[in-house]
């Protein structure tokens, strides 16, 4: 069954689609010569050779039968592990996309080759490192053109990173709602005087919606006059390393001293119990070994660390702490691991949105995880959100075919910490209901008690 | 002399007080290309400057300064209980 992408309709170039679990995209008439262009140019085999573009060979066209509406050209992509849109990147990924996208263009441009957009959705991530998936935003480079893409650059990567290295509020939330990006006057409004005054922020916020906001007042008078004007090719690489400079410094405002690789040393992992845990885990992912494993609540990535060592293909974690992410992806970016966190709330996941509500992807349509981590997880749920139990196993069980979830007992500390200052509506939570809930949907393959934390590992298989 | 510090004054208070408008969605992105052609030049002669810098570097014996494509990824990240 061939399938149009949804979330491909923008772009006459071209479309995608899905086969059988490959991925397919037309090249269309109109975008042939730009195509032959990159691609005899040797620029193509070049981003695809070092990872920066994802693999892309060309195919018959007849593969697609009618689907391919007479596109002279259809190239068969690789497929990215885990579809992930900007909304969900924690900081650290959001600032790796930008860089990524900024350091292609300088490259590319002493390739005469331009990008004809800055849409973030057109970055993917394999484990931590950023891969450019739209080989149809490659064109030729236009003598005297500006950057088409600064202001949807600004809106995509620049904005929301300025967010939190400015004000300290994380893109996430907003980034959702808008899909967009987060607009320059928006963020113009919200800086308080004396952020202003640095001259980067000057430069591409307040300039730059004051900017837009009269040429919005002039009507098009100015555009014809503009493009005629020109950029110089210096003045575009001026811009363009300007802008880089400035972003690899930002960091999160709202972030202690410390160093991620003190974390590393200084946790819990000769504790008896952690260590306990983490053999279960291995155990698992060795059994098992899942293609794609999911893990909630991954926190900075231990667990899915130990997976990934144990014969785990690729992680996804997920997490509402934005600084355990950022450590999370800190640490997949220094140690090389096909581990890729991002920014979820459980209780309210990515939904279907976009036009007809079918462009982005909930986390739900995009499930096709093997293995499943709910390690010190489903209490949150429970307790911290009233979700109850029963429903919380089915969600979680329902997520993977094989998984660990751990039982977090209500005398626990952190269950305690929840508790203290309201009602204990919990009367039937306990670790019997908890396996009367899991052995209605799975084979309880194996069951260990963590030490003397009372906390339980459960093995489940419902395959 | 008050009113030559009201004229240094009026350009930033232009910039600070953007108006409010009502067909921002029609806009094909002038403004950011205003943008270029203002600080194009400027952005230009600093990318030039950098790159004679570190030529004249490169003829010195030294590495050239740190390619655009290094990667300064540091965070500041705090513990968390589980």
């Amino acid at each position: 069954m061939t399938a149009v992408e949804p979330g491909s309709f923008r772009d006459p170039s071209g479309q995608v689609f899905e086969n059988d679990g490959r991925i397919f995209r037309t090249i269309t008439a109109r975008a042939l010569a730009d195509y032959t262009f990159v691609r005899d140019s040797g620029v193509l085999r070049r981003l695809i050779d070092s990872g920066r573009l994802v693999a892309s060979e060309e195919v018959d066209p007849a593969i697609l039968g009618d689907g391919a509406r007479g596109a002279p050209i259809v190239v068969e992509h690789s497929r990215i592990p885990f579809v992930s849109y900007p909304y969900e990147w924690p900081f650290p990924a959001l600032k790796a996309a930008a860089l990524f996208h900024l350091d292609l263009q300088i490259d590319l441009l002493a390739e005469g080759v331009m990008m004809s957009d800055a849409s973030a959705y057109n970055v993917q991530f394999i484990g931590p490192r950023p891969v450019l998936i739209d080989l149809l935003s490659l064109r030729r480079y236009r003598e005297g053109e500006y950057w088409t893409g600064l202001r949807q650059f600004c809106e995509q990567f620049l904005n929301p990173l300025l967010l939190r290295a400015v004000l300290g509020v994380p893109h996430n939330q907003w980034y959702r709602g808008s899909l967009e990006g987060i607009p320059t006057a928006e963020l113009n409004r919200l800086l308080p005087f004396h952020k202003k005054l640095s001259w980067q922020v000057m430069t591409y916020v307040v300039l730059q919606a004051r900017l837009e906001a009269s040429a919005n007042d002039k009507g098009t008078a100015d555009a014809g006059a503009i493009r005629r004007k020109g950029l110089t090719k210096a003045s575009l690489l001026g811009i363009l390393t300007q802008l880089r400079g400035w972003i690899a410094k930002l960091k999160p405002a709202d972030t202690g001293k410390t160093v991620w690789g003190d974390y590393a040393r200084n946790n819990t992992y000769t504790d008896a119990a952690e260590e306990a845990k983490c053999r279960f885990i291995a155990e698992f992912s060795e059994a098992v070994r899942p293609k794609l494993l999911w893990d909630l609540g991954c926190n900075s990535g231990n667990y899915s660390a130990v997976a990934l060592g144990a014969g785990a293909g690729a992680a996804v974690g997920f997490d509402f702490d934005q600084k355990a992410l950022e450590l999370a992806f800190d640490r997949a970016d220094t140690e090389k691991l096909n581990l890729l966190p991002l920014f979820q709330d459980a209780a309210n996941p990515s939904p279907d949105q976009g036009w007809q509500q079918a462009e982005r992807r909930g986390i739900q349509g995009r499930r096709d995880a093997d293995g499943l981590l709910a390690l010190a997880f489903e209490h949150h749920l429970v307790i911290g959100r009233n979700v109850p139990l029963d429903q919380t196993i089915g969600w979680l069980t329902g997520l993977a075919p094989r998984g660990v979830i751990e039982f977090v007992p209500k005398d626990d500390p952190t269950v305690q910490r929840m508790l203290a200052l309201r009602e204990d509506i919990f009367d039937g939570y306990g670790v019997d209901a908890f396996t009367t809930a899991l052995k209605a949907r799975a084979r309880i393959v194996r069951a260990e008690s963590i030490a003397d934390s009372g906390r339980r590992l459960f093995w489940y298989d419902r395959s | 002399m008050n009113r030559i510090y009201m004229a240094l004054l009026a350009v930033p208070a232009l910039l600070l007080f953007s108006t409010q408008n009502a067909y921002a969605y029609l806009d094909p992105g002038t403004g950011s290309m205003l943008l270029q052609g203002l600080i194009g030049g400027i952005a230009g002669g600093m990318f030039a400057i950098r790159l004679y810098l570190s030529k004249l570097k490169s003829r010195f014996g030294r590495a050239p300064a740190s390619s655009v494509s290094t990667r300064d990824g540091e965070q500041d990240p705090t513990d968390k209980a589980r």
